[in-house]
C-alpha cells in the first residue's frame, strides 16, 4: 500500500492536481490584487468574485483553434509546451508542503530546483526560436539575455542560504530555520529581496516582462502559440509563479513550519504554506504594479551593477556569520 | 516613490469601477441634457421636413400618414447630434436622457 | 541640456544580419491602422519606412455633397479625440466666408470647451504612453482621473466625446451658473492630480529610464521636417497657433507656451502635462470673465462666394482647414490637414539610429506614441486616373519628393 499512497501523493495531494488548482487560485489572487492596487475590480463574474476566471480562460483556450504555422520546427514546437509544464510541476513536487520534506527530496536538491528554473527559461528560448517568427525570435533573444542577467544573483542568494544551513538540501535548510534561527530577520533579508526581484524576472512580469513585452513585440516568444499550446504555456506560468513563491518560502521564510499543535501538522503545515506563499505573491504583485517595463539593456545593466554585487555581499555576510 | 504611496492608498480605497450593467445602476450619473434616444410628438409636428433636410446621416426618413408628412427616425443611423431638435420650429422632437439602446430587434430602433 | 550633434554617417554593422520587422497595420502598439517597416539588426533599429494610408474615408469628397450644417457633424468625425478642434476650425472657416464675428460669450464658451478637450486628449495620451512603456498602473490612474474632465464635458455639451458644441455662428449650448460651479470644482481636483502626474513623470525611476534620451528630435530637424504641436515644443521651439495667429480669444486670455529643451519623449510628457495645467488656468479665467449675452448669431445657409483658411491649435498640433464656397448650400472644395500628418516625417527621423544615437525595438512604441498619432485622420490623399480606371495612393517619399518640386 506504500506505493499507492505515494502515487496518490504525487498525483493528487500535494501533487499535480493540487498544484494546478492552486496555480489557478494564485493567478486569480494576483489579478485581483493587481486590480485592487490599480483601483479596479479585476475578475468578477465567473464564480465567487471571479475566482474561476483563470480556469475559464484555460478552458476557453483549450477549445480554441490550434494553429501550427507552416514554417515552424514542428516536433519542437509541439513538444515544448508539455516539456515546460512538466518541468514546472516537477519543481512543485520538490517543495515542502505537508511536511518538512517535499515528495521529491534528496541531498543537494537545491541545485536541482534552480536548474529546473533555468531549464524552463531554455524551453522559452527554444520555443521562441522554433516559431520562426520575427517577434518570437526577438523575444527568445531577449529571454536569453535576461537569463544572463537574473540567474547569477538568484543562484548566489539561494546558495547563501545553503551556506548558512551548511547543506544544499531543502529539507536541511527548512529544518535549520525551524530549529531556532528565523533567517529573514537575520542576515538573509537582502538575499530574500534579491530572490524576489529575480523571481519577478524569471516569471517575466513587469518590470521584467521584456521577452513578451506586449506593446513592443506583440507577445514575444509566445506569438505563434495558440489554442492548447498557449493554454499549457499559461498554465506553466501559473505553476511557475506558485513554485517560485513556494521556493522563496522554503528558503527564506521557514517553509511550511510555524507554531503547531502536535498531531495536527499535516493540516497546519499546508495552511502555513499557503499563507506564506500568498505573502510572497503579494510582494510580487506589488512589484508588478509599481514599475514600468525596463529595456533589456537597462535590465542587464541593473542586474550586473546592483544585484550581482549585492548577492556577493550577501554570500560574504553569511560566510562571516557562519 | 510617489507611486508607492499612491498604490498603498489604492489598496484601502474603494474601487473606482462602477459595476454598471448588473449592479450599482444608481452610481451612473446622467447629466441633464444628455443627447440620448429621440422622442417624437406627432401632435406638435406640422410636417415642415426641416429635420430631414438637416439630418447629417439620413436617419430621418419622411413618410406620409393620415395626417400628412412626418419623419420616422432610424436610431441605427442616428448620430445623436440633436440637430433635428434644434431646427424643429414646434419642439416636436426631443432627445431624452435614455441611453441604453441595445436591442435584438431592429424595430426597436425605429421611432414613430 | 545640450546634446552633441549626431553623426549622419551610418555605423557599419558588425554582423550584417538585418531583418524587416513589421509594426502594423495591426499591432498592440498602434491603436489605429498604419504600417511601419523597421529594418532591425538585433535590437537596433537602422531604418524605417512608413505607410499611413490604411483608412481612407473620403471625408473631403463627402463634405461637398452635404450642406454646411450637416458638415459640422461629418467634420467632427474626422477625429474623435480632437473633434472640438475640428468643429472649431470648420466653424471659423465658414464664419470667415460669411465675414461675421460671433458674440463674445460664444467665444468664451468655445475657448473653454477647446481647452477642456485639450485636457481630455492629453490625459488620454498620457495613459496610452504609460501603457506603451508597460506602466499599466499609471495608465489606470490617469484614465480614472480623466473621468473628471469627461464628466464636465458631458455636462456642458451633452456627450462625453463627440461634443457637437460648436456651430456656424456660435455655440449650441449656454453654460449655466450651476455648471460653472461644477467645472470650477472639477478643475481643482484636476490641478492637484496633474501636479502629481508631473511629479511621477519627473521622478519615477523606471519612467525616466524609458523616456529620457529616447526619440530625440533636435530643434533644427524639427523645423526642417515640419513637426507641429507638442512634438515641436518639446524640442524647444516656441511655436503655437494660439500665440502666432490668435483665434477665438487667445489674445485676451493669458497663457504660457510650454516648451522643453530636452528634445526627448520625457520632454513631450512634461510639455503635455504642463499644457494641461495651463489649460486648467485658462478654463478658470474663462469662467470668471465670461460676459453675458447671446451665444449664437444666425447666419444664412449659403455663404457668399470666396475662400477661407482657418488654423487651430488642436491637442496634437496645428490643424488647417481650407474651404471654398461657390455661393450654394454645399462647399465647393474642402481640405483638411491634420497635425499627425505633419509629424510623421519627424517620427521617422526619431526612429532611425544615427551615429551614437541608438534606437532599440523597445523604444518603438513609446516613440511612435510620443507624437500622439491619429493615423486615421491622415489618409485623405488618393489619386485616380479615370482614363485607365486605376487608383493609387502616394507614399510619404513620393509626397516629400513632390513637395520639393
Amino acid at each position: 500500500m506504500e506505493w499507492l499512497l505515494e502515487l496518490l501523493q504525487i498525483l493528487i495531494f500535494p501533487g499535480i492536481v493540487f498544484a494546478i488548482v492552486l496555480a489557478f487560485v494564485y493567478e486569480w489572487f494576483d489579478r485581483k490584487i493587481y486590480a485592487k492596487l490599480q483601483n479596479r475590480v479585476g475578475p468578477l463574474y465567473t464564480g465567487k468574485s471571479g475566482i474561476l476566471q483563470p480556469f475559464a480562460d484555460f478552458v476557453k483556450l483549450l477549445a480554441k483553434e490550434d494553429i501550427t504555422p507552416g514554417e515552424v520546427d514542428k516536433p519542437l514546437f509541439n513538444a515544448l509546451p508539455i516539456v515546460a509544464l512538466t518541468l514546472s510541476l516537477m519543481g512543485f513536487l520538490a517543495l515542502p508542503i505537508t511536511g518538512l520534506r517535499g515528495i521529491i527530496s534528496f541531498n543537494g536538491d537545491l541545485i536541482f530546483l534552480i536548474a529546473l528554473m533555468t531549464l524552463i527559461c531554455i524551453v522559452i528560448i527554444y520555443s521562441g526560436i522554433s516559431s520562426s517568427n520575427r517577434f518570437s525570435t526577438v523575444g527568445a533573444e531577449r529571454a536569453a539575455l535576461q537569463l544572463l542577467g537574473y540567474e547569477i544573483p538568484m543562484m548566489l542568494s539561494a546558495i547563501s542560504i545553503g551556506i548558512l544551513a551548511g547543506s544544499m538540501w531543502v529539507y536541511d535548510i527548512v529544518n535549520t530555520q525551524v530549529s531556532g534561527i528565523w533567517f529573514l530577520v537575520g542576515p538573509s533579508i537582502l538575499g530574500f529581496a534579491i530572490f524576489v526581484l529575480c523571481g519577478q524576472a524569471e516569471l517575466e512580469r513587469i518590470p521584467f516582462d521584456i521577452p513578451e513585452a506586449e506593446t513592443e513585440i506583440v507577445a514575444g516568444w509566445l506569438t505563434e502559440f495558440s489554442g492548447k499550446k498557449l493554454a499549457l504555456f499559461r498554465l506553466t506560468k501559473d505553476v511557475e509563479l506558485l513554485y517560485l513563491s513556494g521556493l522563496a518560502v522554503a528558503l527564506f521564510l521557514g517553509g511550511p513550519s510555524g507554531p503547531v499543535i502536535s498531531g495536527l501538522e499535516p493540516i497546519l503545515y499546508p495552511i502555513y504554506f499557503l499563507l506564506k506563499t500568498l505573502f510572497v505573491l503579494f510582494l510580487l504583485t506589488t512589484l508588478r504594479a509599481l514599475f514600468a517595463r525596463l529595456r533589456i539593456d537597462q535590465m542587464v545593466n541593473f542586474s550586473w551593477k546592483y544585484l550581482v554585487p549585492l548577492a556577493i555581499l550577501q554570500v560574504l555576510l553569511v560566510r562571516v556569520i557562519v | 516613490m510617489s507611486m508607492l504611496k499612491e498604490i498603498q492608498r489604492s489598496l484601502f480605497k474603494k474601487r473606482a469601477t462602477v459595476l454598471y450593467p448588473f449592479k450599482e445602476r444608481e452610481r451612473v450619473h446622467i447629466p441633464d441634457g444628455l443627447r440620448g434616444k429621440i422622442s417624437f410628438d406627432r401632435d406638435k409636428c406640422t410636417g415642415c421636413l426641416l429635420c430631414s433636410r438637416f439630418c447629417p446621416s439620413g436617419a430621418c426618413e419622411i413618410v406620409t400618414d393620415e395626417k400628412g408628412k412626418r419623419p420616422v427616425f432610424h436610431l441605427e443611423l442616428c448620430l445623436f447630434c440633436s440637430q433635428c431638435q434644434e431646427v424643429c420650429p414646434k419642439g416636436a422632437i426631443n432627445l431624452t436622457e435614455e441611453f441604453e439602446l441595445a436591442a435584438f430587434d431592429r424595430k426597436a430602433f425605429t421611432i414613430k | 541640456m545640450q546634446k552633441e550633434e549626431f553623426q549622419r554617417t551610418e555605423k557599419k554593422s558588425a554582423y550584417e544580419l538585418f531583418f524587416d520587422m513589421p509594426v502594423g497595420p495591426q499591432h498592440p502598439a498602434l491603436k489605429e491602422p498604419a504600417f511601419f517597416k523597421f529594418k532591425v539588426e538585433g535590437e537596433r533599429v537602422i531604418g524605417v519606412d512608413a505607410d499611413v494610408s490604411y483608412n481612407h474615408r473620403g471625408i473631403e469628397k463627402a463634405l461637398e455633397y452635404r450642406n454646411y450644417i450637416q458638415n459640422i457633424y461629418l467634420i467632427e468625425r474626422i477625429c474623435g479625440i480632437c473633434n472640438v478642434a475640428h468643429t472649431l476650425c470648420y466653424a471659423q472657416a465658414v464664419e470667415q466666408l460669411h465675414g461675421k464675428e460671433i458674440p463674445p460669450r460664444a467665444n468664451y464658451i468655445r475657448l473653454m470647451i477647446e481647452e477642456l478637450a485639450r485636457i481630455h486628449s492629453h490625459a488620454l495620451w498620457l495613459g496610452v504612453a504609460a501603457h506603451e512603456i508597460g506602466f499599466d498602473t499609471l495608465f489606470m490612474y490617469v484614465w480614472r482621473d480623466r473621468e473628471v474632465v469627461m464628466d464636465i464635458i458631458e455636462m456642458l455639451t451633452g456627450n462625453r466625446v463627440t461634443t457637437a458644441i460648436n456651430t456656424i455662428g456660435g455655440v449650441r449650448r449656454d453654460v449655466s451658473d450651476e455648471a460653472k460651479y461644477k467645472v470650477k470644482k472639477g478643475m481643482d481636483i484636476l490641478e492637484e492630480r496633474l501636479k502629481y502626474y508631473r511629479n511621477v513623470a519627473l521622478n519615477d525611476p523606471t519612467v525616466n529610464a524609458r523616456c529620457s534620451d529616447v526619440g530625440i528630435l533636435k530643434p533644427r530637424d524639427a523645423i526642417r521636417l515640419c513637426a507641429v504641436g507638442p512634438t515641436l515644443r518639446a524640442s524647444g521651439v516656441k511655436n503655437d497657433v494660439r500665440l502666432d495667429d490668435p483665434y477665438t480669444l487667445h489674445d485676451e486670455v493669458p497663457f504660457n507656451i510650454v516648451t522643453c529643451d530636452t528634445m526627448d519623449v520625457l520632454g513631450r510628457v512634461v510639455v503635455r502635462v504642463d499644457e494641461m495645467l495651463e489649460s486648467v488656468n485658462m478654463v478658470r479665467y474663462c469662467l470668471e470673465h465670461m460676459p453675458n449675452g447671446d451665444v449664437k448669431i444666425k447666419l444664412s445657409l449659403s455663404p457668399p462666394v470666396g475662400e477661407a483658411i482657418s488654423r487651430v491649435e488642436a491637442p496634437r498640433g496645428e490643424l488647417i482647414h481650407y474651404a471654398r464656397s461657390n455661393g450654394t448650400k454645399n462647399p465647393e472644395r474642402y481640405k483638411v490637414r491634420t497635425p499627425t500628418f505633419g509629424n510623421i516625417p519627424a517620427v521617422c527621423d526619431m526612429l532611425t539610429s544615427k551615429g551614437d544615437y541608438e534606437v532599440n525595438i523597445a523604444d518603438i512604441p513609446i516613440t511612435l506614441a510620443s507624437i500622439d498619432p491619429c493615423f486615421s485622420c491622415t489618409a485623405r490623399m488618393e489619386f485616380r486616373d479615370v482614363s485607365k480606371s486605376k487608383t493609387w495612393v502616394w507614399s510619404l517619399e513620393e509626397l516629400k519628393a513632390h513637395c520639393k518640386k
